[in-house]
C-alpha cells in the first residue's frame, strides 16, 4: 500500500475542514469508549485477565523460536503447507502462485490487516484475478476505491447515503429502495453470497495461531471469514509469525480481551478454529490449506526495544480513545495502521524517515495505554521513537536545537529558575492590563488560535519557597 | 516451502530469543496459571447459559425429551415458513430423533440452494459466552452452520460447561483420541454487522436467526429466571 504518512499534518487539516466527518468522528469518540467501559465492567476482574494475557504473550515472544517451530510441526502434521514470507512482496507472490497453480479466477477474501499491509488485492488483481473483499466494511471501501479508516470498522467514515449511492452505481440490480441500513446489508449479502459460492480460493487472516495443536483462531461477527474458510476448495491463511500462542486456552483468553476492547461486545458471533484441509470423513471444506507467515521486519521488532508492540491484538481501542485520531481520522495517518498503535508500528514496519510525523501525532495524554488490552506502553514507545528521530537528525534543525537548549537549561536548575523567574515577571508586567496576550514571539502556534493568559508575577517555585518560609 | 526464507526467518527469531530449553519453557508456561473467566450472570451454569443465549440475540426453548424437541422444531418451522422440512447433518443423534412426533420431514446431508432452515446438534454449550460448540465432520457440514437463513441448534443440558477453559478440557481429549477435526465452531448468535454507521444489523452473511433448543430435564423456573435476568439487564441498560 502506498504510504503518505509524512503528509500527516496536511491530511489532518483537510480532515478537520470536513464538518460532516468531524461530527461523525466526534460521535464515535463519545460512544466507543462508553461501550468498551461497560463491557470491561461486565467482565469482572478485567485487569487480572489483561495482566495474565500480557504474561502469556511475553512468554510466547521470549520463546518464539520454540513455539513457532512447534506450530509449524503441528500445522504440517494437520495437512497444511506452511510458507514463510520475509517481505510483503514475498507474501503476495506466494499467494498468487498458489492461486495460479489451481487455475483460480475468483477469490473470496476475509478481513486481514496483514494483506492490507502487503497490498495483496492490487497484486492479485494485476495478476488477472477477481478478488472480492467479503467483510462488509472492507467490501464498501474496496468498491469505493478507498483504504480503511479504522482497523476494526474500515468504512465507518462513510455515511449510509454515500454507501447507497455507491451500491446503486456498482450493483447492476435495477431500480430499488436502499434507504435503510438493513437494505444495504441485505444487498451486500445477496451480491457476496454468489461470489462465495463461486470462489475457488478463500483468503483469511488469523487472530491467533495455537502451537500445541496447529489450529488457527478466527474471530468475526459477520461469518464472512468462515464462509471464505469453508466454501472454496483452497484456503490460504495470511498472518504474521508473532501471532503464535502456546495453548488453546491462551487463544480464548485473547478472545475475551478482543471483542470487549474492540466493539464493547462480550464476544463476537463466531469464534472458529481451523486445523487444515478436509478430512476423509468430512462433508465439506477446502481440499488444500496454506499458512503464509509474514515477517516484514517483525523479527527486527522482536530483537529491538519495541518488542512490547508485538503484543498488539489489533482491537482498535487505542484508536477509539485517542484525541488525535478522533480529530484527524484514520486516513490522515497515510498508511495501513492508524492511531497510536499505527504511529508506533508504521515507523517500525516501514521506516522512521517515511513516517517521522506519526510519533509526533500524540498529546501524551496516556488514554491509549490505559485501555490497551495488552498493556502496551504506547506513549513511552512513541516518546522513544521521537527521541530516535531527534538523535538521527530527522526533526527540523530549529526544533532540535531548541530541545537541546532546553535540555541544557533544564539540567541547570539554578540558572533555569532565575531565567524563568525573569521571563515570568516580564510577561506578568506586560500582560497585567489585559490579562492575556494575543501575540507572543516564539508562540505563534498558540496565539494564532487563542490568547495566551498572562502569568502570575512569580513562578511556582518562587511561590512555593515563599509559602514554605511563611509556614516556618 | 521456500526453505531459504524459512531458514533466514527462523535464524532471526532464534537470534532474538533466549534459547531456553523445552523443559524450562513448559515449566514457565505452567507457572503462568489460568486466565480469569467472565463473571456469569447467574451461579447456575444452565441459567447463565440461557441468559447469554438470549443476550446473543438467540431465541431459546427448553425441551424435556426428544419427542418434545421434535414438536418444538415442527412449530418453529411452521411459524417461520409454514413448512415441515429442514436439512440436518448426518448426525446419529439427529437421525435417532422421533421426527414423526412433530410432523417434521428432515433431509440429511448438506444444505442446498433454496433451503432455509438447518438443524445441528452441538457437542457442548458454554455458559460464559452463550455459545454452542460444534466440531466439523460428516455429521456437521459447515454449510449447514453458515448458509441457512435460520440455524436451529440442539444442545444437551448435560453438556453445558461454565467457561472456555472447561471447553478446552473437553475438546483436547477428543483431539487426542479421534484426531483433530478440521473446524471447531463456537457459534454465539446470528450473523451480524455494525460496519455501516456502527448500527447493528442481523443477517450479514450467515444465518439471520439462531434458535437454541436446550434438551433435557430443566426446571421450568430456570427458564423463567433466565428470561427475567435477561429482561432486567436489558431494562437496566436502556435506563442508562
Amino acid at each position: 500500500m502506498e504510504q503518505h504518512s509524512q503528509q500527516f499534518l496536511d491530511n489532518a487539516s483537510t480532515a478537520l475542514a470536513d464538518a460532516g466527518g468531524v461530527a461523525q468522528r466526534d460521535i464515535m469518540a463519545l460512544f466507543a469508549p462508553l461501550l468498551r467501559d461497560a463491557a470491561v465492567e461486565g467482565f469482572g476482574n478485567f485487569e487480572a485477565l489483561r495482566q495474565h494475557v500480557k504474561r502469556v504473550r511475553q512468554h510466547s515472544l521470549d520463546n518464539l523460536d520454540y513455539y513457532l517451530a512447534r506450530f509449524e510441526l503441528e500445522a504440517t502434521n494437520n495437512g497444511n503447507q506452511v510458507h514463510y514470507a520475509e517481505t510483503a512482496e514475498d507474501l503476495n507472490s506466494i499467494v498468487l502462485d498458489i492461486c495460479q497453480q489451481h487455475g483460480a479466477r475468483k477469490i473470496a477474501k476475509g478481513k486481514s490487516m496483514v494483506t492490507e499491509e502487503t497490498g495483496l488485492n492490487d497484486y492479485l488483481q494485476r495478476g488477472g484475478l477477481d478478488v472480492l473483499e467479503t467483510d462488509l466494511g472492507e467490501y464498501i471501501i474496496q468498491q469505493a476505491g478507498e483504504t480503511p479508516s479504522h482497523i476494526v470498522g474500515p468504512a465507518l467514515h462513510k455515511t449510509r447515503e454515500q454507501i447507497r449511492d455507491l451500491f446503486l452505481e456498482r450493483h447492476d440490480l435495477g431500480e430499488r429502495e436502499l434507504d435503510s441500513i438493513g437494505e444495504l446489508v441485505g444487498e451486500a449479502r445477496q451480491v457476496l453470497r454468489e461470489h462465495f459460492l463461486q470462489a475457488e480460493v478463500g483468503i483469511i487472516g488469523s487472530n491467533a495461531l495455537i502451537a500445541e495443536n496447529g489450529y488457527s483462531m478466527l474471530i468475526t461477527n459477520e461469518g464472512n471469514g468462515d464462509l471464505c474458510a469453508n466454501l472454496p476448495k483452497v484456503l490460504i491463511i495470511c498472518t504474521t509469525l508473532d501471532r503464535v500462542l502456546p495453548r488453546g486456552e491462551d487463544a480464548t483468553a485473547i478472545q475475551r480481551l478482543l471483542a470487549r476492547s474492540a466493539t464493547g461486545q462480550p464476544h463476537t458471533c463466531y469464534t472458529s478454529f481451523y486445523s487444515g484441509p478436509r478430512r476423509e470423513q468430512d462433508a465439506d471444506g477446502p481440499l488444500e490449506t496454506h499458512f503464509v507467515l509474514l515477517d516484514n521486519r517483525r523479527t527486527d521488532i522482536l530483537a529491538s526495544d519495541y518488542r512490547d508492540m508485538l503484543r498488539c491484538i489489533r482491537c482498535g481501542a487505542c484508536l477509539n480513545h485517542c484525541p488525535i485520531f478522533a480529530a484527524s481520522g484514520g486516513h490522515a495517518y497515510g498508511w495501513v495502521y492508524p492511531g497510536p498503535m499505527g504511529s508506533v508500528l508504521t515507523p517500525l514496519l516501514t521506516s522512521l524517515e517515511e513516517s517521522s510525523a506519526l510519533p509526533n501525532a500524540c498529546t501524551s495524554c496516556g488514554r491509549c495505554a490505559e485501555v490497551c488490552p495488552s498493556d502496551i506502553p504506547l506513549p513511552d514507545l512513541l516518546r522513544d521513537l521521537r527521541h530516535e528521530e531527534s538523535a538521527r537528525g530527522l526533526t527540523a534543525p530549529a526544533w532540535r536545537y531548541g530541545l537541546r537548549a532546553h535540555a541544557w537549561l533544564a539540567a541547570r536548575p539554578g540558572l533555569y529558575h532565575r531565567l524563568t523567574g525573569v521571563a515570568i515577571n516580564l510577561l506578568h508586567r506586560f500582560g497585567k492590563r489585559s490579562g492575556a496576550f494575543s501575540k507572543l514571539p516564539f508562540a505563534s502556534g498558540w496565539t494564532s488560535k487563542r490568547d495566551f493568559p498572562a502569568p502570575a508575577g512569580k513562578t511556582f517555585m518562587q511561590q512555593y519557597r515563599q509559602r514554605s518560609q511563611a509556614d516556618e | 516451502m521456500n526453505s531459504d526464507a524459512r531458514t533466514r526467518v527462523m535464524a532471526r527469531v532464534r537470534g532474538a530469543c533466549q534459547g531456553n530449553s523445552a523443559t524450562r519453557i513448559e515449566e514457565e508456561l505452567a507457572a503462568l496459571g489460568v486466565a480469569p473467566a467472565a463473571a456469569l450472570p447467574h451461579e447456575d451454569t444452565c441459567i447463565a447459559f440461557m441468559v447469554n443465549v438470549l443476550r446473543n440475540q438467540g431465541t431459546l426453548e427448553v425441551a424435556a425429551n426428544r419427542s418434545d424437541a421434535v414438536k418444538r422444531i415442527g412449530n418453529y418451522l411452521y411459524d417461520h415458513y409454514r413448512s415441515h422440512r429442514l436439512v440436518a447433518g448426518n448426525d446419529p443423534r439427529l437421525a435417532a430423533m422421533p421426527w414423526r412426533d412433530g410432523g417434521v420431514l428432515p433431509r440429511f446431508g448438506e444444505l442446498e440452494a433454496g433451503e432455509q432452515i438447518a438443524l445441528s446438534h452441538a457437542d457442548w454449550g458454554v455458559a460464559e459466552t452463550g455459545a454452542t460448540v460444534l466440531l466439523s465432520g460428516k455429521h456437521n457440514p459447515s454449510r449447514n452452520n453458515l448458509l441457512p437463513e435460520h440455524h436451529v441448534v440442539i444442545v444437551d443440558v448435560d453438556t453445558l460447561l461454565p467457561d472456555m477453559e472447561s471447553m478446552w478440557q473437553q475438546v483436547n481429549p477428543v483431539l487426542e483420541r479421534h484426531g483433530r477435526p478440521r473446524g471447531i465452531y463456537c457459534i454465539a448468535g446470528p450473523s451480524s454487522t455494525g460496519d455501516i454507521e456502527a448500527q447493528l444489523v442481523y443477517g450479514a452473511h450467515g444465518p439471520r436467526a439462531w434458535h437454541v433448543i436446550l434438551l433435557g430435564e430443566v426446571d421450568p423456573e430456570k427458564l423463567d429466571m433466565a428470561r427475567a435476568l435477561h429482561a432486567g439487564a436489558a431494562a437496566g441498560a436502556s435506563k442508562d
